[in-house]
């Protein structure tokens, strides 16, 4: 607009210096100097008027677009209220359908080495998972994930396809929200917030995998809110494990590398969940989990979690008395300390009157055990932080021990030297133990908050051919 | 027997624990929360391009929206209203500031989602209290992280740093 205005006032100023010139040489009549001149000063200054009325003219123009500036600019309304009684704007109602909807996905692909043999190396696409949620109304959120893990599902594949959640939150009142559905267990520090960019190390600790088997969720209906003074509770009743899946009896080991440990489904809730898929409902679960986060960089919590086990099938000649019962604690601490990311973790698990199955099935490689256990400690450092770009190294120490103590049976009967560990040809091996301490050393180094790239060594004591480097990427968003 | 033992403790907490909501507070509400009844005049602008760009680059934050929802009192302090998302819901948040641009005080109006909600907590919200425009504001560093709320924390500490490069650049020169 300036520019061209510029332009248009030389303009003008040229036209006119021109226009006077003409006007005198165009009336060679003039009978004498003075009647010319004062011709000439006639035509200057009707010149000038002619110029003045343009230049206002352009004058307002340029008001005309300032105003419309400065109403884009500049303040739109300028509304004195008072703060206590001011009117709030009030949210927009939703146009379509879609803006009610929520998208949202992770997912993690690793490469591990075991550093004994080479040939057990192996990529995965561990998991994809996408979520879809829908938000009813202000107070009703349905929420849900899927998950492919091991990139392809099928008969003849590895894969699998799982509803990971599904469930429908209600906030009742103020104070009460009420969850049903298939959700995840508030155990620990891992299972409700499992994606990849949410810890250290490429896979997620053992102790968090075994004994709490991550990612933990059941069907059933329960209750949480939150205190001002940061007390988070959460309580409730699900669905719970079934101990009628128990594989007393394995050929071959079920695992013979780390990641074969992780994915294998081998620690005692790992092989009984149910998972709501046709699930056995006749005895109900509960639970009952607080958190602490009132300090900023700290929290600190606890749960457990009982219930009635769907018992093994006995032979009419040996049934089996009582129930079985299975109990899990954990509690867990996490603090940041300036640069520092420091958490541990206990978990305990037992299952009751176990001791007339387990004597059903002597010789087992596998009993049931009646307690089972893990805890670590981690210290991670966050060594580089700037653009978005987070460099945290981190070390950690864990022990496991899935069969800690076992009714009716002394222990696994396991075999011992180089077994065969596979149905193919000359595929020896040895036996794993079902406990160990594992020391990993690692770093994240988060590309933003969605993105990570991972790697660590992790050292196994007790099975020592499970030690392994290991790469990842996760993300998250 | 054992079930209705486990779930005894569940009663105490549902009949004292107060403001699990999805709206802690409304626009007004926090005004006056927050400036504690004083006259508030609304000063609602369109960031320019150029301005957006400049807030940008200062605070490394993207601008999602040009519009800026802002209220001045007398003193000279500011109200902005202000969202951004959690992890792929939007968070409603206030933040007051003094007349010379520092964090008086930073209100979360509302949260939508299942996890995260932990960002309203009173002694999480006051780290920001006393920050001003140059202040590092960054998650893990001088905003400590809430376990199991990172995105939210973090896109909130990245809201405050933007907010603050904004008055920085545009509401305290349009005051000279």
């Amino acid at each position: 607009m300036k520019i061209r205005t510029k332009y248009s006032l030389a303009t003008l100023m040229t036209l006119t210096a021109f226009s006077a010139a003409a006007a005198l040489a165009a009336d060679p009549a003039t009978p004498d100097v003075e009647a010319r001149e004062q011709q000439l000063e006639r035509h200057v200054e009707e010149l000038a008027k002619e110029l003045q009325a343009v230049q206002a003219e352009l004058q307002s123009l340029k008001a005309q677009g300032q105003a419309a500036t400065a109403e884009r600019q500049a303040p739109r309304a300028a509304e004195p209220v008072q703060s206590a009684a001011v009117a709030a704007p009030a949210p927009a109602p939703a146009t379509s359908p879609f803006e009610n909807l929520s998208l949202w996905g992770y997912g993690e692909v690793y490469y591990t080495h075991p550093t004994a043999d080479s040939k057990l190396a192996e990529f995965d696409l561990a998991r994809a998972v996408f979520g879809i949620g829908y938000r009813f109304d202000d107070r009703t959120l349905y929420n849900s994930e899927y998950e492919v893990e091991h990139a392809v599902t099928s008969a003849s594949d590895v894969g699998e396809f799982e509803v990971e959640q599904f469930y429908v939150d209600r906030q009742l009142n103020d104070k009460v929200a009420v969850r049903a559905g298939l959700f995840l267990m508030p155990f620990g520090l891992l299972n409700e917030y499992h994606e990849p960019t949410n810890f250290y190390g490429v896979q997620r600790n053992f102790v968090e995998t075994l004994i709490i088997p991550s990612t933990w969720r059941e069907g059933g209906l329960g209750f949480h809110g939150e205190t001002d003074f940061g007390l988070a509770w959460n309580a409730g009743v699900t669905s719970d494990q079934d101990l009628s899946k128990w594989n007393f009896a394995p050929e071959f080991p079920q695992y013979v590398t780390a990641l074969d440990l992780e994915d294998n489904d081998v620690a005692p809730l790992q092989a009984t969940h149910q998972e709501l898929a046709l699930a056995k409902g006749q005895h109900i679960a509960q639970y009952i989990a607080l958190n602490y986060n009132g300090v900023p960089g700290l929290k600190v919590g606890a749960s457990v979690f009982e219930g009635k086990l769907a018992t093994v099938p006995a032979p009419p000649n040996a049934p089996v008395p009582d129930d079985q019962h299975l109990t899990l604690w954990e509690a867990h601490a996490r603090w940041m300390p300036g640069n520092f990311d420091i958490s541990a973790l206990y978990a305990h698990g037992a299952i009751s009157n176990l001791a007339a199955i387990n004597a059903s099935n002597p010789g087992s490689p596998n009993p049931i055990p009646s307690s089972f256990l893990g805890y670590y400690g981690q210290v991670a450092y966050t060594a580089f932080n700037r653009g978005g770009y987070r460099f945290a190294p981190f070390v950690r120490w864990e022990h496991y021990d899935m069969g800690a103590s076992y009714e009716g049976v002394p222990g696994p009967v396991v075999p011992t030297g180089l077994v065969p560990i596979s149905a193919a040809p000359g595929d020896y091996g040895y036996w794993p133990l079902g406990y160990d301490r594992v020391w990993t050393f690692g770093a994240n180094y988060y590309l933003g908050p969605h993105v990570v790239l991972k790697a660590d060594y992790q050292s196994f004591h007790v099975n020592s051919d499970f030690s392994r480097y290991d790469l990842g990427l996760g993300l998250n968003f | 027997m054992k079930a209705r033992l486990l779930l005894i403790p569940l009663a105490p907490l549902a009949v004292c624990a107060p403001a699990y909501a999805v709206t802690y507070l409304t626009v007004e509400q926090a005004q006056s929360l927050m400036f504690d009844g004083s006259v508030l005049t609304r000063d609602v602008r369109t960031l320019s391009a150029a301005q957006v760009q400049a807030i940008e680059s200062d605070s490394g934050v993207k601008v999602m929206n040009p519009e800026l929802n802002a209220w001045r009192d007398a003193a000279g302090g500011w109200f902005i209203l202000d969202q951004v998302i959690g992890k792929h819901e939007l968070i409603n948040y206030a933040v007051a500031l003094d007349a010379k641009g520092t964090v008086r005080q930073l209100e979360v109006l509302d949260y939508h989602e299942s996890y995260g909600g932990e960002v309203h907590l009173p002694a999480w919200r006051r780290q920001f209290v006393g920050k001003q425009h140059g202040s590092t504001l960054q998650l893990n560093a001088d905003i400590k992280n809430i376990s199991g709320a990172t995105l939210s924390c973090g896109h909130i500490t990245d809201g405050v740093r933007r907010l603050l490069a904004t008055y920085a650049l545009v509401l305290a020169p349009a005051e000279h």
